[in-house]
């Protein structure tokens, strides 16, 4: 078993390395074949272990090496398998080898092909460290590495021109690639604080000591910790008010999208708070602060959706508000239903992300929607996949969406937090809402990007077939939901709806449908026929605001940006030069000026020499004296 | 009863010329002169003191000092007159080659 | 080889002699044979020192001035051991990609030389051969930087000198006072530096010689506010001055720290902590502002190097063997990565005689292998996880946050403002099209080139995965120096906030 733990975890990393060597050289099409099939090995090692580990209800524990110790501090590269870092595994390795084998068409013409898998495959890598690391620091490399590997990968294209932010929104691949790095370090101090408080309070970082030694520690530190390491999941996975880099992670080329931004990385953070639940249950304040942030989250996210012209921007926000679910559910408690709507929105979402991107390719990279329109003459296919993940993603039965979406704002309900259910039910329906206003626009109505002189054209085959395990997995998924309960709870605390709300339970699916239909109806009649521009509604202050993401952007640049680098520019021109280096050279003046001065004494003549000694002689007998008085 | 302090103030009377001589002087020899004033107080002193203390070392030190401003005042001279033969004139304002 | 410190110290600066009379043309060839040879001698040093002894090793004494107790006392500890493998490793390196051709000769010669005084300084026992080392280091970086430097190098090399000087004629002081109480104390003179460890001194005139050792360290480290001379010196210097310079002469001031000022003062050290937190942490933050503002690469990274220098700082006063291991750690990761950095500044300065990001834009496509290191070397310098950076930064911020949580907060702000600064560096150099006609035929890396970087990625990526072997002997010797501090100190504040691990460890003998 051991071995298939490393080879799930090494094969990625074989493939990022054999990529590499090929890094600089132009395009070989067996780079991305290599690639893909050492990701399917790693997914047939996750898919064994996971069986394993179903059928032995046992996980499996291996430590590799020592990393670091220094002082009382042990850390090792050691890796754990059980329920939860299976189900993450899976997915990762499930949705990753999709995503290669996509990107074999999807990066077809791209000049730096080779380079492209050689990081996307070393993302794959750091996501598996992540999420197998048996302790905070091995998922913390994990944590930094998914970082430079997004870094990488949105600013991908980075030979691209900065340009203002009216013209594109996150000016240049590598601007946003920039954003994204920092946001996250920001993030990851907190995480970082979060390690040091366990440590110093425990004396280890192994999540099995950790959390046997959690119900000694004082409520203060469970909550100082607690806070730290969510501001940590708040970077990765975006929440407000980090979230600004996703939407322009849009930058990096679309596979990236559908792994990074959309199934893997921006879920670490749920994970983090899934894999940290006996920490996160000790401190009920905190939860209910990630609950709340996280609606507000799916709220917040859904209405800038709602508006967006982007394709690709219209679906990382509505990443941003499943995520914003996803949160909800970890921090009511309900562990396994935010690890179950992390898989099942992994599915849907990528399958979402891989459609919008056989548009781009058919469209040219074109990414904005009223430019398209009756796509799916064109593009049957595409049609059919981005219908049903759009159909998962709006939560209508029996997609996976449905079962998934509908148990959190159900857990919502049955905790008592019904502001909480309320904001969620009405997010429901905004997302079925902008979901189907974009496919509308996509692929039905009036042919839009005939003027523009683009024939679109269905994507490979190959494509179209390595899409199709997503598209399965978005229907069928959600009829797992029981048997998943009962593979993860051996780990994860069991979450059970109370008897009122299980009463209860079939009218509060219905209110979620109506509402998801509801916002479905909404948007066919709006946007099936074709695109009806409403200029007055498009110029009044609202559809500003948010078309403008509330102006976040601006305010950051306005209130954090240009001070730093003005404040920057006044350390260094003001400060620096002008008090800290001007004393030391003020010091070295003084020196040479008093030389200078003291040199007239030096006429020459030897009378005046000898006053001078006189004067001296003098001057050194009072001192004498004196001291002799004082001493 | 001429005792040590009239000695001691003889001589600090005689040195404090050697020392005005030293100060106001331009003329190196008279500056020279001073010079050997000053010695010859301190001779007075160390005597007297030797005188009063009834140990012989302070009069062996100023034969000593005699002994050295002799020596001292032949190499001097010379000096002086190589100084004199090449500038033709011994006013110290006049020899300010040093000058910083 | 018993006598294997002293032909570290010595085969350099004879060989430097020998250089006189080598070929011009062959001048580079031997200064590299010789930095070569050297280095694998000390890497033999390396691998017959014995990691489980946390004392002084391959001592040498030889008495030199019996009477004042000056005598010539080496020996190597955990702590130094790296930092003399560091300081050979990057002359070699620094060397091999040097692309100076003009007074070659003396170049290599002046760098034997340096090499001397810097493997010296790391392993002198007695205080007055350590400061002769210390100050003799002075003259060849003075030349280095006078001699091949940019045009304000005059400017530069007088007030790096004189700056430095400054201090470390103070820090001499402290020495003398130190000699003197000791003499006081025992009646016999000694300057060897374990003899004054045994000396327990009262708080008062441990404060006033820690004042007194701290001015001359801080200059060289250089904490703020004396860093300015650093900027200077790294502007104008030759690449090859850079890479000493950063790599290891700044190494000389925190090492000073951990060899002197913690184990003599100890309690005089944890009532330093605060003000040192404190002026640690305006150097952490404030020049990584200064960098970001800075309009040439070389400034960026000269400011980037005091500001890591300030964690450095932080770690060595956390008090507890996370912290000062991670210190010296750091100061190795430091050494290399900074180094790298200014190697490859150094190689676009070669084909564009400028420095300035403004003039680039877009080099990741003209020269794919030159952004890649860059990329690998700037991760380690932002302390990426699995790269060297990390382990000693993440080593620091955890120590210095048993002393005080929040002022570790500020410090690892480093961590973001770091990254923002070597960001927007990589992006205006290396991002976006390029516009200059004249980067348009760059060339990418020359095998030298390669070759001369290759290796320190090798290292930063193996110190970064597997930092054991180097980590392990440094935590040994700061495990016991922390014990002996423990044991020494007088008051109780000091007893209190020096942290014994609780891991049992193998004293070596001292002397």
């Amino acid at each position: 078993m051991e071995t298939l733990v490393y080879i799930a975890l090494f094969a990625p990393f074989a493939s990022s390395l054999f990529a590499a060597l090929f890094g600089m050289s132009p395009k070989q099409t067996f780079v991305g074949i290599v690639a893909s099939l050492l990701l399917f090995a790693s997914f047939c090692a996750s898919a064994m272990l996971a069986f394993h580990v179903w059928t032995t209800g046992a996980g499996i524990h291996v430590t590799m090496m020592d990393w670091i110790s220094a002082g009382d501090l042990h850390i090792p590269f050691g890796f754990v398998v059980d329920q939860v870092s299976v189900t993450m595994m899976t997915v990762v390795t499930l949705v990753s080898t999709v995503v290669h084998v996509y990107s074999i068409g999807y990066m077809d013409h791209d000049k730096s092909f080779n380079r492209f898998f050689s990081y996307l495959s070393a993302f794959v890598f750091s996501m598996m460290i992540l999420v197998m690391s048996d302790n905070f620091a091995g998922l913390f490399i994990g944590w930094e590495g998914v970082g430079v590997c997004s870094w990488l990968l949105i600013g991908f294209w980075y030979h691209k021109e900065d340009v203002s932010r009216e013209e594109n929104p996150s000016i240049s691949p590598s601007w946003a690639a920039n954003e994204a790095f920092i946001m996250n370090r920001i993030a990851d101090l907190g995480m970082l604080i979060g390690l040091f408080i366990l440590y110093w309070n425990v004396g280890s970082l192994q999540y099995d000591v950790v959390f046997a030694a959690l119900p000694d520690l004082s409520g203060s530190v469970l909550n100082a910790a607690a806070i730290a390491l969510f501001i940590g999941a708040m970077g990765k996975s975006a929440q407000f008010p980090l979230h600004t880099w996703l939407t322009d992670a849009m930058e990096g080329p679309t596979p990236v999208s559908a792994l990074i931004h959309a199934a893997t990385m921006v879920t670490a953070g749920v994970f983090l708070v899934i894999r940290a639940n006996p920490l996160f249950s000790m401190t009920p304040e905190v939860s209910y602060f990630i609950a709340a942030l996280g609606t507000f989250v799916a709220f917040f996210a859904a209405s800038m959706a709602l508006v967006n012209r982007d394709l690709k921007r219209i679906i990382a926000f509505s990443t941003l508000s499943q995520l914003g679910y996803m949160f909800a559910a970890a921090g009511l408690g309900a562990y396994w239903i935010a690890l179950f709507h992390l898989a099942a929105h992994a599915f849907f979402k990528a399958l979402l992300f891989l459609g919008a991107g056989n548009v781009m390719h058919a469209m040219h990279d074109e990414l904005d929607i009223f430019k398209m329109g009756g796509l799916k003459k064109a593009m049957k296919w595409t049609y059919i996949y981005m219908g049903v993940a759009s159909l998962a993603l709006a939560g209508i039965p029996p997609f996976a969406g449905f079962f998934s979406k509908d148990a959190i704002i159900e857990t919502a309900f049955n905790e008592g937090t019904l502001f909480l259910w309320v904001i969620l039910v009405v997010t429901a329906g905004m997302t079925a809402f902008y979901s189907f206003r974009q496919v509308f626009l996509t692929f039905e109505g009036d042919e839009r990007y005939k003027a523009f002189g683009i024939h679109p054209h269905e994507m490979y085959k190959y494509v179209l077939i390595a899409m199709s395990p997503l598209a399965i997995l978005a229907v069928i998924a959600g009829f797992a939901q029981g048997t998943f309960e009962h593979f993860v709870t051996k780990l994860l605390p069991d979450y059970h709806m109370s008897e009122h709300t299980h009463h209860l339970s079939m009218m509060l699916g219905l209110i979620v449908l109506a509402f998801a239909v509801g916002g479905i109806v909404l948007a066919y009649r709006k946007y099936y026929k074709g695109l009806k521009r409403d200029k007055k509604l498009e110029n009044s202050f609202t559809y500003k605001l948010l078309a403008n993401q509330y102006y976040i952007p601006n305010l950051y640049e306005a209130i954090i940006t240009k001070p730093y680098a003005m404040l920057s520019e006044m350390m260094w021109k003001d400060v620096d030069m002008k008090i800290v280096d001007a004393t030391v050279d003020g010091i070295a003046k003084f020196l040479y000026k008093s030389g200078d001065a003291s040199r007239k004494m030096q006429t020459g003549n030897l009378s005046n020499y000898l006053n001078w000694m006189a004067v001296g002689s003098v001057f050194l007998l009072v001192i004498a004296v004196i001291s002799a008085m004082f001493v | 009863m001429i005792g040590l302090t009239h000695y001691l103030v003889i001589s600090a009377l005689i040195f404090s010329i050697g020392l005005m001589g030293v100060l106001r002087r331009r003329n190196l020899l008279m500056l020279f002169f001073a010079t050997e004033v000053m010695l010859n107080a301190v001779n007075i002193a160390f005597a007297a003191i030797s005188h009063y203390y009834n140990d012989l070392t302070g009069q062996m030190f100023a034969f000593f000092i005699i002994a050295i401003a002799a020596s001292e005042v032949a190499v001097g001279l010379g000096i002086l007159i190589v100084l004199y033969k090449k500038h033709g004139s011994l006013d110290l304002d006049d020899l300010a080659n040093m000058k910083g | 080889m018993e006598n294997i410190l002293s032909i570290l110290v010595f085969f350099p600066a004879i060989a430097g002699l020998l250089g006189f009379v080598v070929d011009k043309e062959s001048a580079r060839a031997y200064g590299i044979t010789v930095a070569a040879i050297e280095f694998l001698l000390s890497v033999w040093l390396w691998f017959s020192f014995d990691t489980a002894n946390a004392g002084m090793q391959f001592v040498e004494l030889i008495p030199i001035i019996p009477d004042f107790g000056i005598s010539y006392y080496l020996g190597v500890d955990g702590i130094s051991l790296f930092i003399i493998l560091m300081a050979t490793l990057m002359t070699l390196i620094g060397m091999m990609s040097m692309s100076i051709t003009e007074n070659i000769k003396n170049m290599i010669i002046t760098l034997l030389f340096l090499e001397m005084t810097m493997v010296g300084v790391f392993v002198s026992l007695d205080a007055i051969i350590f400061y002769l080392f210390w100050e003799l280091s002075l003259v060849p970086m003075l030349y280095i930087i006078g001699a091949w430097g940019g045009p304000l190098r005059v400017y530069a090399a007088v007030k790096f000198f004189l700056y430095t000087f400054t201090g470390s004629l103070i820090m001499l002081v402290g020495m003398l006072f130190v000699a003197y109480v000791y003499h006081n104390l025992t009646g016999v003179w000694s300057f060897a530096i374990t003899d004054w460890y045994a000396l327990v001194l009262p708080v008062n005139y441990q404060l006033w010689l820690f004042a007194a050792f701290f001015v001359g360290f801080a200059i060289k480290v250089p904490m703020f506010p004396f860093h300015t001379w650093l900027p200077y010196a790294h502007g104008q210097a030759p690449t090859i001055g850079s890479v000493i310079l950063a790599a290891v002469l700044l190494k000389m001031g925190t090492y000073g720290f951990v060899r002197f000022s913690l184990p003599m003062f100890p309690d005089a050290s944890v009532m330093a902590i605060m003000p040192i937190a404190a002026l640690s942490i305006v150097m952490i933050i404030y020049t990584a502002m200064v960098a970001y503002a800075q309009k040439d690469m070389k400034q960026v990274i000269a400011y980037s190097s005091v500001s890591h220098m300030g964690i450095i700082m932080l770690g060595i006063f956390a008090m507890n063997a996370e912290g000062i291991s991670g210190s010296v750690f750091q100061m190795l990761s430091h050494g290399i990565v900074s180094g790298a950095l200014f190697m490859l500044v150094g190689v676009i300065y070669d084909r564009r005689h400028t420095k300035l990001m403004s003039e680039f834009g877009g080099l990741a496509s003209v020269m794919p292998k030159y952004a890649v290191i860059f990329g690998i070397m700037l991760m380690a310098s932002v302390g990426l996880p699995l790269t060297i950076g990390f382990v000693g930064e993440f080593l620091v911020l955890l120590g210095f946050y048993h002393v005080s949580p929040v002022l570790t907060a500020l410090a690892g702000t480093s961590i973001i403002i770091g990254a923002i600064y070597m960001l927007t560096l990589f992006k205006k150099s290396f991002f976006g099209p390029v516009t200059n006609e004249a980067n348009k035929t760059l060339k990418d890396l020359s095998s030298k080139e390669t070759w001369s970087l290759v290796p320190l990625v090798l290292i930063v990526v193996w110190l970064g995965v597997y930092p054991k072997p180097v980590l392990a002997p440094i935590d040994n010797s700061v495990k016991a120096m922390l014990a002996f501090m423990d044991a020494k100190a007088i008051t109780q504040e000091a007893k209190d906030m020096i942290k014994v691990s609780k891991t049992t460890l193998n004293r070596g003998e001292v002397k």
